[in-house]
Protein backbone atom coordinates (compact mmCIF):
# COMPACT_ATOMS: atom_id res chain seq x y z
CA UNK A 1 0.00 0.00 0.00
CA UNK A 2 1.43 3.38 -1.03
CA UNK A 3 1.14 6.17 1.54
CA UNK A 4 1.13 9.79 0.46
CA UNK A 5 2.57 11.17 3.69
CA UNK A 6 4.24 9.92 6.84
CA UNK A 7 1.08 10.90 8.72
CA UNK A 8 -0.99 8.53 6.56
CA UNK A 9 1.47 5.78 7.34
CA UNK A 10 1.33 6.39 11.10
CA UNK A 11 -2.46 6.63 10.94
CA UNK A 12 -2.56 3.25 9.19
CA UNK A 13 -0.50 1.70 12.01
CA UNK A 14 -2.88 3.18 14.59
CA UNK A 15 -5.92 1.87 12.67
CA UNK A 16 -4.38 -1.62 12.52
CA UNK A 17 -3.70 -1.54 16.27
CA UNK A 18 -7.19 -0.29 17.11
CA UNK A 19 -8.83 -2.89 14.83
CA UNK A 20 -6.89 -5.60 16.65
CA UNK A 21 -8.11 -4.27 19.98
CA UNK A 22 -11.78 -3.81 19.05
CA UNK A 23 -12.01 -7.26 17.41
CA UNK A 24 -9.26 -9.74 18.29
CA UNK A 25 -7.47 -10.60 15.05
CA UNK A 26 -9.02 -7.61 13.24
CA UNK A 27 -5.64 -5.99 12.68
CA UNK A 28 -4.41 -9.08 10.84
CA UNK A 29 -7.47 -9.00 8.58
CA UNK A 30 -6.64 -5.41 7.63
CA UNK A 31 -3.10 -6.33 6.62
CA UNK A 32 -4.40 -9.27 4.57
CA UNK A 33 -3.41 -12.04 6.96
CA UNK A 34 -6.85 -13.66 7.33
CA UNK A 35 -5.62 -17.03 8.58
CA UNK A 36 -3.76 -15.43 11.46
CA UNK A 37 -6.81 -13.27 12.13
CA UNK A 38 -9.15 -16.27 12.33
CA UNK A 39 -6.83 -18.19 14.66
CA UNK A 40 -6.32 -15.20 16.95
CA UNK A 41 -10.03 -14.35 16.98
CA UNK A 42 -11.04 -17.89 17.92
CA UNK A 43 -8.29 -18.39 20.50
CA UNK A 44 -8.76 -15.05 22.28
CA UNK A 45 -12.58 -15.12 22.14
CA UNK A 46 -12.87 -18.71 23.36
CA UNK A 47 -10.34 -18.15 26.16
CA UNK A 48 -12.12 -14.98 27.27
CA UNK A 49 -15.55 -16.62 26.98
CA UNK A 50 -14.41 -19.66 28.94
CA UNK A 51 -13.11 -17.35 31.67
CA UNK A 52 -16.48 -15.61 31.89
CA UNK A 53 -18.30 -18.95 31.90
CA UNK A 54 -16.14 -20.38 34.70
CA UNK A 55 -16.08 -17.33 36.95
CA UNK A 56 -19.19 -15.43 35.72
CA UNK A 57 -19.01 -11.80 34.60
CA UNK A 58 -18.29 -10.95 38.24
CA UNK A 59 -14.60 -11.61 37.51
CA UNK A 60 -14.54 -8.27 35.70
CA UNK A 61 -14.17 -5.79 38.53
CA UNK A 62 -12.46 -2.48 37.82
CA UNK A 63 -12.43 -1.53 41.50
CA UNK A 64 -11.75 -4.69 43.53
CA UNK A 65 -9.60 -6.34 40.88
CA UNK A 66 -8.19 -3.37 38.98
CA UNK A 67 -4.90 -5.07 38.11
CA UNK A 68 -6.77 -7.96 36.48
CA UNK A 69 -9.06 -5.44 34.83
CA UNK A 70 -6.14 -3.74 33.09
CA UNK A 71 -5.18 -7.05 31.45
CA UNK A 72 -8.83 -7.91 30.70
CA UNK A 73 -9.34 -4.56 28.95
CA UNK A 74 -6.68 -5.55 26.41
CA UNK A 75 -8.97 -8.30 25.06
CA UNK A 76 -11.67 -5.92 23.82
CA UNK A 77 -13.20 -2.57 24.83
CA UNK A 78 -16.48 -4.47 25.43
CA UNK A 79 -15.00 -5.37 28.83
CA UNK A 80 -16.04 -1.87 29.93
CA UNK A 81 -19.69 -2.86 29.29
CA UNK A 82 -19.31 -6.07 31.31
CA UNK A 83 -17.74 -4.05 34.11
CA UNK A 84 -20.72 -1.68 34.27
CA UNK A 85 -23.09 -4.69 34.27
CA UNK A 86 -21.24 -6.41 37.11
CA UNK A 87 -20.78 -3.29 39.24
CA UNK A 88 -22.04 -3.30 42.82
CA UNK A 89 -21.66 -7.02 43.50
CA UNK A 90 -24.46 -7.83 41.06
CA UNK A 91 -22.78 -11.13 40.21
CA UNK A 92 -20.66 -12.15 43.19
CA UNK A 93 -17.91 -14.68 42.57
CA UNK A 94 -15.17 -16.00 44.83
CA UNK A 95 -12.79 -18.86 45.46
CA UNK A 96 -11.24 -21.07 42.82
CA UNK A 97 -13.81 -20.20 40.17
CA UNK A 98 -13.02 -16.51 40.52
CA UNK A 99 -9.27 -17.17 40.30
CA UNK A 100 -9.70 -19.33 37.22
CA UNK A 101 -12.00 -16.82 35.54
CA UNK A 102 -9.59 -13.95 36.22
CA UNK A 103 -6.61 -15.92 34.93
CA UNK A 104 -8.43 -16.96 31.74
CA UNK A 105 -9.78 -13.49 30.93
CA UNK A 106 -6.50 -11.73 31.79
CA UNK A 107 -4.42 -14.16 29.72
CA UNK A 108 -6.85 -13.65 26.81
CA UNK A 109 -6.16 -9.91 27.08
CA UNK A 110 -2.40 -10.40 27.18
CA UNK A 111 -2.54 -12.74 24.18
CA UNK A 112 -4.48 -10.05 22.32
CA UNK A 113 -1.81 -7.48 23.25
CA UNK A 114 0.79 -9.79 21.70
CA UNK A 115 -1.37 -10.06 18.57
CA UNK A 116 -1.90 -6.28 18.36
CA UNK A 117 1.84 -5.65 18.57
CA UNK A 118 2.45 -8.37 15.99
CA UNK A 119 -0.13 -6.88 13.57
CA UNK A 120 1.28 -3.36 13.98
CA UNK A 121 4.82 -4.61 13.40
CA UNK A 122 3.74 -6.54 10.30
CA UNK A 123 2.01 -3.42 8.99
CA UNK A 124 5.13 -1.37 9.78
CA UNK A 125 7.37 -3.85 7.97
CA UNK A 126 4.96 -4.21 5.04
CA UNK A 127 4.73 -7.96 5.56
CA UNK A 128 0.99 -7.98 4.99
CA UNK A 129 1.56 -7.01 1.38
CA UNK A 130 4.24 -9.58 0.65
CA UNK A 131 3.12 -12.59 2.62
CA UNK A 132 -0.60 -11.92 2.26
CA UNK A 133 -0.46 -12.86 -1.42
CA UNK A 134 1.75 -15.81 -0.67
CA UNK A 135 -0.81 -17.11 1.82
CA UNK A 136 -3.62 -16.73 -0.67
CA UNK A 137 -1.71 -18.77 -3.23
CA UNK A 138 -1.07 -21.62 -0.79
CA UNK B 1 -35.43 -16.84 23.04
CA UNK B 2 -35.60 -19.08 26.13
CA UNK B 3 -32.47 -20.86 24.86
CA UNK B 4 -30.64 -17.57 24.52
CA UNK B 5 -31.65 -16.64 28.05
CA UNK B 6 -30.23 -19.91 29.33
CA UNK B 7 -26.96 -19.30 27.53
CA UNK B 8 -26.69 -15.78 28.96
CA UNK B 9 -27.62 -17.08 32.41
CA UNK B 10 -24.66 -19.51 32.26
CA UNK B 11 -22.35 -16.48 32.38
CA UNK B 12 -23.92 -14.98 35.48
CA UNK B 13 -23.09 -17.65 38.05
CA UNK B 14 -19.67 -19.21 38.64
CA UNK B 15 -18.95 -22.87 38.02
CA UNK B 16 -17.89 -25.05 40.92
CA UNK B 17 -14.18 -25.84 40.74
CA UNK B 18 -12.79 -27.78 43.66
CA UNK B 19 -9.24 -28.01 44.94
CA UNK B 20 -8.78 -31.52 43.62
CA UNK B 21 -5.92 -32.75 41.42
CA UNK B 22 -8.45 -33.01 38.57
CA UNK B 23 -8.90 -29.23 38.64
CA UNK B 24 -5.37 -28.94 37.22
CA UNK B 25 -6.89 -30.08 33.92
CA UNK B 26 -8.14 -26.50 33.54
CA UNK B 27 -4.64 -25.47 32.51
CA UNK B 28 -4.83 -27.35 29.21
CA UNK B 29 -7.33 -25.08 27.37
CA UNK B 30 -5.22 -22.11 28.42
CA UNK B 31 -2.01 -23.75 27.18
CA UNK B 32 -3.71 -24.59 23.88
CA UNK B 33 -4.74 -20.94 23.41
CA UNK B 34 -1.25 -19.70 24.28
CA UNK B 35 0.35 -22.15 21.83
CA UNK B 36 -2.09 -21.26 19.03
CA UNK B 37 -1.76 -17.47 19.39
CA UNK B 38 2.01 -17.60 19.81
CA UNK B 39 2.50 -19.71 16.71
CA UNK B 40 -0.04 -17.68 14.70
CA UNK B 41 2.10 -14.61 15.36
CA UNK B 42 5.48 -16.28 15.21
CA UNK B 43 5.35 -18.23 11.93
CA UNK B 44 6.67 -16.13 9.07
CA UNK B 45 4.40 -17.78 6.50
CA UNK B 46 1.30 -19.49 7.84
CA UNK B 47 0.40 -22.80 6.26
CA UNK B 48 -2.26 -24.83 8.06
CA UNK B 49 -0.31 -28.08 8.26
CA UNK B 50 2.83 -26.36 9.57
CA UNK B 51 0.80 -24.28 12.01
CA UNK B 52 -1.03 -27.31 13.45
CA UNK B 53 2.22 -29.25 13.83
CA UNK B 54 4.15 -26.37 15.42
CA UNK B 55 1.30 -25.39 17.76
CA UNK B 56 0.80 -29.05 18.75
CA UNK B 57 4.48 -29.47 19.58
CA UNK B 58 4.48 -26.27 21.64
CA UNK B 59 1.30 -27.37 23.45
CA UNK B 60 2.85 -30.75 24.31
CA UNK B 61 6.07 -29.08 25.44
CA UNK B 62 4.23 -26.60 27.68
CA UNK B 63 1.95 -29.33 29.05
CA UNK B 64 4.89 -31.62 29.75
CA UNK B 65 6.79 -28.84 31.52
CA UNK B 66 3.77 -28.01 33.68
CA UNK B 67 3.24 -31.68 34.62
CA UNK B 68 6.94 -31.96 35.48
CA UNK B 69 6.73 -28.80 37.61
CA UNK B 70 3.68 -30.20 39.43
CA UNK B 71 5.48 -33.48 40.10
CA UNK B 72 8.64 -31.75 41.38
CA UNK B 73 6.68 -29.41 43.67
CA UNK B 74 4.65 -32.31 45.05
CA UNK B 75 7.89 -34.20 45.68
CA UNK B 76 9.43 -31.23 47.48
CA UNK B 77 6.34 -30.85 49.69
CA UNK B 78 6.31 -34.57 50.39
CA UNK B 79 10.01 -34.49 51.40
CA UNK B 80 9.51 -31.45 53.64
CA UNK B 81 6.47 -32.90 55.40
CA UNK B 82 8.04 -36.33 56.00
Amino acid sequence: MAFRTKTDYLLWLVVVGLAGWVIPGGGHFLIRQPRRGVIIFLAVSLTFGLGLYVGSIGVIDSIGGWAWYLAQMLATPAVRIFDSMARGDAYPTMGRSCDMGQIYTAVAGLLNLLSILSAVFMAYAGRGELIGREEDDA
Amino acid sequence: MPDLNLIVAAFTSPENIGTTPASMMWMFPLLAAIAAVYKANKLRVLFWNVFIREAGILFLFLGGFMILAIAVMNLVVWLITQ
